[in-house]
């Protein structure tokens, strides 16, 4: 069996709106239906309920409010923006030039995701002064996980430093990328050099002109960029044909300005006949790219050649899915297809209430820092739960992990309270826990008062006399053994300086779905159905509903540390009310 | 405390470390411990392994060489071994110094081979720390966690599977509890 640690969670109450109409269609027990609201139940597995609960260490505390905030009621704002691998912080100017990529020389494994390390592919200096001597290029990236290295790509860098820079000039295999600007000149040069003679014509004539540049081939194969960028390029040629030039004499680019453009956008949506003729006239003007020139790329033949490499190379050559949505731009089918990923940028985030605006989290904007400008962690606000078995298990039997089903047992709960203030808690939980395990649940004691919290100074003072404390709790234990300390209704179990325990009472449902009649809730009849149990179904879980109330010096929120209000209405009643539930354990199968 | 000299599990230093009898520290010299830092039965760490390379500055060698530096507030559980990273650079061979700073937990039959761990980190179960990782600040590793040689894990994060990736953060109220001095109080002989 699977080990079991008993948990707490809270939820927020951002999404207790949403919940009544999902019980009211659930048939809930006839004694529960008088008072609707005033009893309703929060259902710990209702569909709805996982979205709502949290660990208290994931949730703020808005002290305008005065309410829970969860991960899912607050507003992140970036505060830096920064590399997870070199740690620099990049401004947000340049995430917006350059992408949300890191663009110095930090790079994942296209393989595995583990960080590449530059090396040099030269045998290291040796001899005399090899000390002094640096490293010689060419440098490759290398992954110190899975051994993969770009010179399996048929790349290599020239510097050990920039490496973004230089990747992105790069192709697989060794050839250059060209830049978008170097793109367009090169394709008015090549056209430059060929105008005038038709496509045919070029073929012949190639192998005599000796021209640096590749001559225009109809059929050549393009990369993404350089086929986006040659149908930007015939599209627009074909805009600015088919729009007269204005007044003004814009074409190109920045067209759409123009009173040509504009009345045939307009057009389109308008179907207005004063343009409509016009925009007739025109359509014949228009037409799709006819080969690579302008950007037309015939898939098929590239689906051949792929289907050729997979006969002779087999399936271990090809990506997986993770590793091809690196690169959602391009079609890399195979593992030589892959480049190295340049890390994604990681931000530090502040936290804001969504309802008052309030900052919940700030953390310092320097990366290296991990210290907090302002953090209100619930934590600090709401006594924390804490739940273990009141008997020691003991080790002589084996299921003691397991809570027998129809056999009471006695749970503990500890309430630590991190306020300054004493705070007054009632515990209200159902009678019998939702869901089609009925078990029974009963708080001993559901009405306490926990005490205030003491600053740091007494608690290390507390740090030498921690000894006794500790024996003083064994002396309760021993006592219990004895028989002497029973579990008294009404009477809290255990007390200290800021924390309060309770014993809590289950007797756990039963599994199987044979038994008296009697015993058998609402919901299980109906749901005779489905005789299995279904996945965690054997856990057993409490709602509680928690409120807690405390008297807070309001001066402290209004007016920082004006001394001139200390009087008795600086007292402020403050209530707090929210479901949490426990998690206890799993219940035998029989 | 007791009136014969019973063996204990540990051996209390001055500082308040607790280092169990049954643990192999090799290289005593070359190893520091900022004290109140536990280390359980079959641990090894191996401060042995000394930086060989003759850094470029002389000036700075003085005194005792440093393999393995330990802050105050860890824990190093059963049969968890630490080890300084090494690496060929310039053609030799050399190993380097391995720090860990406070509040460092590491799980049992994890192998550390870090650069440096920063303080509040949580390395689970059977994790191994490749060589010359860098984890810095308020830092999760889950049990089974292979981290890869040269990752830098940054502040708040939350890392698991095999190679190691980034999968959660650290929410702002986890970072109270990552305090291990609580931890350190329960240990007794």
């Amino acid at each position: 069996m699977t080990s079991f640690t008993p948990y707490t969670y809270f939820q927020c109450p951002c999404t207790e709106s949403s919940l009544p109409t999902h019980r009211l269609s659930d048939s809930s027990p006839p004694a529960e239906n008088e008072s609707s609201d005033d009893e309703r139940t929060f259902d710990p597995r209702a569909p709805r309920a996982n979205y709502s609960l949290y660990p208290l260490e994931h949730l703020f505390y808005c002290e305008d409010c005065h309410q829970i905030r969860c991960p899912r009621c607050v507003l992140d704002e970036i505060v830096t923006w920064y590399c997870p691998n070199c740690l620099f912080e990049v401004p947000s100017s340049t995430v917006k030039a350059e992408g949300n990529r890191c663009t110095r020389s930090c790079f994942q494994c296209p393989i595995c995701i583990a960080p590449l390390s530059v090396s040099s592919v030269e045998a290291p200096p040796s001899g005399l002064g090899a000390e002094i001597a640096t490293q010689s290029g060419p440098f490759v990236l290398n992954c110190g996980y899975c051994s993969w290295s770009s010179k399996e790509i048929g790349i290599q860098f020239e510097k050990p430093n920039g490496i973004f820079g230089q990747l992105a000039k790069v192709k697989n295999g060794g050839g250059p990328i060209l830049t978008a600007k170097e793109r367009r000149k090169d394709r008015e040069d090549r056209k430059r050099d060929f105008s005038g003679s038709s496509v045919s014509e070029i073929r012949e004539e190639t192998p005599e002109i000796d021209v640096p540049r590749e001559p225009l081939d109809p059929n050549e194969k393009l990369d993404a960029e350089s086929q986006f960028s040659n149908l930007r390029a015939f599209y627009q040629s074909q805009l600015a044909d088919a729009s007269p030039v204005s007044a003004l004499g814009f074409t190109g680019d920045y067209g759409y300005g123009s009173p040509g453009a504009l009345s045939r956008i307009m057009g389109l949506y308008t179907g207005s006949t004063a343009f409509d003729k016009k925009a007739k006239s025109k359509s014949g003007a228009m037409r799709e790219a006819r080969d690579a020139l302008e950007g037309l790329q015939i898939t098929p033949s590239s689906d051949e050649e792929a289907l050729v490499k997979l006969h002779a190379e087999g399936w271990h050559t090809t990506s997986s899915c993770s590793q091809r949505a690196e690169f959602p731009n391009s079609q890399a089918q195979f593992i030589d297809d892959l480049r190295p990923v340049a890390y994604l940028l990681r931000t530090k985030r502040s936290k804001r209430c969504k309802t008052c605006r309030h900052i919940l989290s700030k953390p310092e904007s320097k990366v290296q820092t991990t210290r907090f400008r302002i953090r209100l962690v619930a934590l600090n606000y709401i006594p924390s739960i804490s739940l273990k078995p009141l008997s020691p298990p003991t080790s002589s039997s084996s299921s003691s992990s397991l809570l027998q089903p129809m056999r009471p047992v006695q749970f503990l709960l500890t309430f630590k309270n991190p306020l300054f203030d004493s705070v007054k808690v009632t515990l209200a939980t159902p009678t019998k826990t939702p869901g089609r395990f009925a078990s029974k649940v009963t708080v001993l004691c559901p009405q306490f008062e926990v005490g205030a919290n003491t600053d740091a100074w007494e608690e290390a003072l507390r740090e030498n006399g921690s000894r006794s404390s500790t024996s003083e709790k064994r002396r309760t234990k021993a006592d219990f053994l004895e028989g002497q300390h029973q579990a008294e209704a009404g009477k809290v179990w255990e007390r200290g300086r800021n924390w309060v325990s309770v014993v809590v009472e289950v007797v756990p449902a039963s599994l199987s779905f044979q038994g008296p009649e009697f015993l058998k809730t609402e919901e299980r009849r109906q749901g005779e159905g489905d005789k299995e149990v279904r996945e965690d179904e054997d856990v057993l879980e409490i709602p509680v509903f928690v409120r807690v109330e405390w008297e807070a010096d309001s001066a402290h929120d209004e007016a920082g540390g004006l001394g001139a209000s200390k009087e008795k209405e600086g007292k402020e009643k403050r209530e707090l009310a929210y479901w949490c539930v426990l998690g206890v354990g799993r219940i035998a199968r029989d | 405390m007791s009136k014969k000299p019973v063996k204990g599990e540990y051996i209390e230093t001055d500082t308040g470390n607790k280092v169990s009898r049954r643990s192999q520290i090799i290289g005593t010299t070359n190893i520091i411990l900022g004290g109140k830092t536990v280390i359980q039965a079959e641990v090894i760490i191996r401060g042995d392994l000394l930086r060989t390379y003759t850094s470029s500055n002389p000036g700075e060698k003085q005194g005792n060489p440093v393999a393995v530096a330990i802050g105050r507030y860890c824990f190093f559980s059963r049969g968890c071994e630490l080890r300084p990273p090494g690496k060929l650079y310039k053609g030799q061979f050399s190993h380097y110094p391995l720090k860990i700073a406070d509040h460092v937990f590491i799980g049992p039959g994890s192998i550390i081979e870090a650069a440096l761990i920063g303080s509040h980190v949580n390395i689970g179960a059977n994790c191994v720390v490749g060589k010359f990782a860098i984890i810095k600040d308020y830092v999760r590793i889950l049990d089974g966690t292979v981290v890869p040689p040269n990752m830098v894990i940054p502040s708040f994060s939350i890392v698991a599977g095999r190679p190691g990736r980034v999968v959660g953060e650290i929410a702002e109220g986890e970072v109270d509890g990552m305090d291990l001095r609580e931890v350190y109080r329960e240990v007794r002989n």
